[in-house]
């Protein structure tokens, strides 16, 4: 197996607090997110129909239904939602899972701050 | 035989190798631009509608929505995707590998709804020179369809001769959403007259609208084959589509749910229908943990009254794509009129575990009885 590797893809001011960005890494394009003030990874690719995933205007919470509550609406992962600006197809960042279809998940990178630097391994 | 042998041994060919025409794409055609292609004094209540916040199909006095009746919760997808020139249509549709457009209004998809026949009309005039003027373009591979004004089908039969003979409008667009009465009307003769004498297609086109009784106006049909048809299948469709939307099954996952007096090959449909809708919906049902298809593989389908394709393997088929084989149920409708004799589901060709398993065990489960009727589960 290859070693991850890590890359420079910006200064932490290029990545303010709850918004995100795409970046290219080689031939990957990866959306960096900054979710309050964690970073996470994901490609900027959805299974779905290859819809610019991470281009998502921004992230937002999402609404889920759960039986302790009757089944009413709440309002719940706020901040940690991307949907494909194509379909919709929403993804939890944190751990690239798709609400939708709960066998689908994205692979997510790690990525890092060191000294101000964003990095991302790949 | 041979020679499909041989072309299915060929690669597969590129999507950018083939012409790929595209029968409905959406120009947007806000207020303001159809302003100075219309005519007085329906011009004024557009200009004075031409700063209005648009929402995606909803403009007050243009589009009528639901926009105004429902909670808006922020969302990354705002779902509110739109092209305003040609040269955007083009450089859009090659990224997608489309050679050919055909050109379909956003908004105006509504028209049907607007109350005012005069400006109904007018509207679809000043669309029809704006398409024209502003979008169509052979080299651009962008070819346009006239709206025929419900409204006024005199006016639209005048507007497909004005413009049949340019070469770069190729159909006439239908409207149904919101549309009463319904297109068979013979209100509309003089479009399909107009149509046909000029040699374009026409297309018909909806769009999301619920109204007070469309899409449901079946009442208009003069035939009982129009009304059997659509009576039964459109009220368990649109009753199913409900109960899963509203997670029914995932509220009561131990009841047992089945549908009968609609036959089985609407079956499929639906269920592909709802997958598709629910991956940009889930937020709307988000009681679902599931796909919609893999509740309704869990209910039962009777088979009355069942098609009687020319080739009975076809329903075999069909069943398949439902995984129906433990959930479908014989049932005759015995006395009414259109009564299923069992030795038509008998000619049907499974095999014998299944035949067994459609004529009387699966309703065994559903029933949760034995071989001579008595409860299993008292």
């Amino acid at each position: 197996m290859t070693q991850r590797k890590e890359h420079l893809v910006g200064d932490l001011s290029e990545f303010p607090e709850n918004s995100h960005k795409v970046v290219k890494v080689g031939r990957r394009e990866i959306g960096i997110f900054n979710i309050g003030g964690e970073f996470y990874g994901l490609p900027n690719i959805c299974p779905h129909q290859t819809g610019p995933l991470c281009e998502g205007k921004t992230t937002t919470g999402t609404l889920v239904a759960r039986k302790d509550n009757d089944w009413r609406f709440e309002w719940d992962y706020e901040g940690e939602i991307v949907a494909c600006p194509w379909h919709g197809l929403e993804y939890h960042v944190p751990t690239g899972r798709c609400l939708a279809f709960s066998n689908i998940k994205v692979r997510t990178y790690k990525v890092v701050v060191e000294d101000g630097k964003v990095k991302v391994r790949v | 035989m041979a020679e499909t042998v041989a072309r299915q041994k060929k690669r597969k060919e590129r999507l950018e190798d083939i012409l790929v025409v595209d029968c409905d794409v959406h120009v947007h055609e806000s207020p303001k631009e159809l302003a100075p292609y219309c005519d007085m004094p329906w011009r004024k209540a557009l200009e004075n509608i031409a700063d209005v916040e648009e929402y995606y199909l909803d403009i007050p006095g243009f589009s009528p929505g639901m926009t105004w009746y429902e909670a808006r919760f922020p969302s990354g997808h705002e779902g509110r995707r739109m092209v305003h020139t040609a040269e955007q249509m083009r450089e859009e549709l090659s990224e997608i590998y489309v050679d050919i457009g055909i050109l379909f209004p956003d908004h105006l998809l509504k028209i049907a709804m607007i109350t005012q026949a005069d400006y109904a009309s007018a509207l679809a005039r000043a669309y029809n020179t704006w398409l024209l003027d502003k979008w169509c373009s052979q080299e651009m591979g962008l070819l346009g369809c006239v709206i025929a004004c419900p409204q006024d089908p005199e006016d639209a039969a005048r507007e497909i001769r004005r413009y049949a003979g340019e070469p770069e409008i190729v159909g006439v667009y239908l409207p149904c959403a919101g549309l009463e009465p319904l297109w068979g009307h013979r209100k509309y003769d003089p479009i399909y007259e107009a149509a046909q004498e000029m040699d374009l297609p026409v297309l018909l086109h909806s769009v999301t609208v619920v109204h007070p009784v469309f899409p449901f106006n079946l009442h208009v049909f003069e035939t009982e084959f129009g009304r059997h048809i659509c009576g039964h299948t459109f009220s368990i469709m649109a009753n199913l589509v409900h109960m899963i939307s509203s997670g029914v099954p995932v509220r009561y996952p131990q009841l047992r749910i089945a549908l009968t007096e609609v036959g089985i090959s609407w079956v499929p449909f639906l269920m592909n229908r709802m997958d598709k809708e629910y991956l940009e919906r889930r937020r709307e049902i988000p009681i679902l943990e599931e796909r919609p298809s893999y509740y309704m593989k869990k209910f039962y389908y009777a088979t009355q009254p069942v098609e009687e394709p020319e080739n009975l393997r076809d329903l075999v088929t069909l069943m398949n794509l439902y995984d129906g084989e433990d959930q479908t149920i014989f049932a005759s409708d015995w006395p009414h009129h259109d009564f299923d004799h069992p030795s038509k589901v008998h000619q049907i060709p499974f095999s014998n575990e299944v035949r067994r398993k459609v004529f009387g065990d699966n309703a065994l489960r559903l029933f949760k009885i034995d071989a001579q009727g008595r409860r299993l589960n008292l």
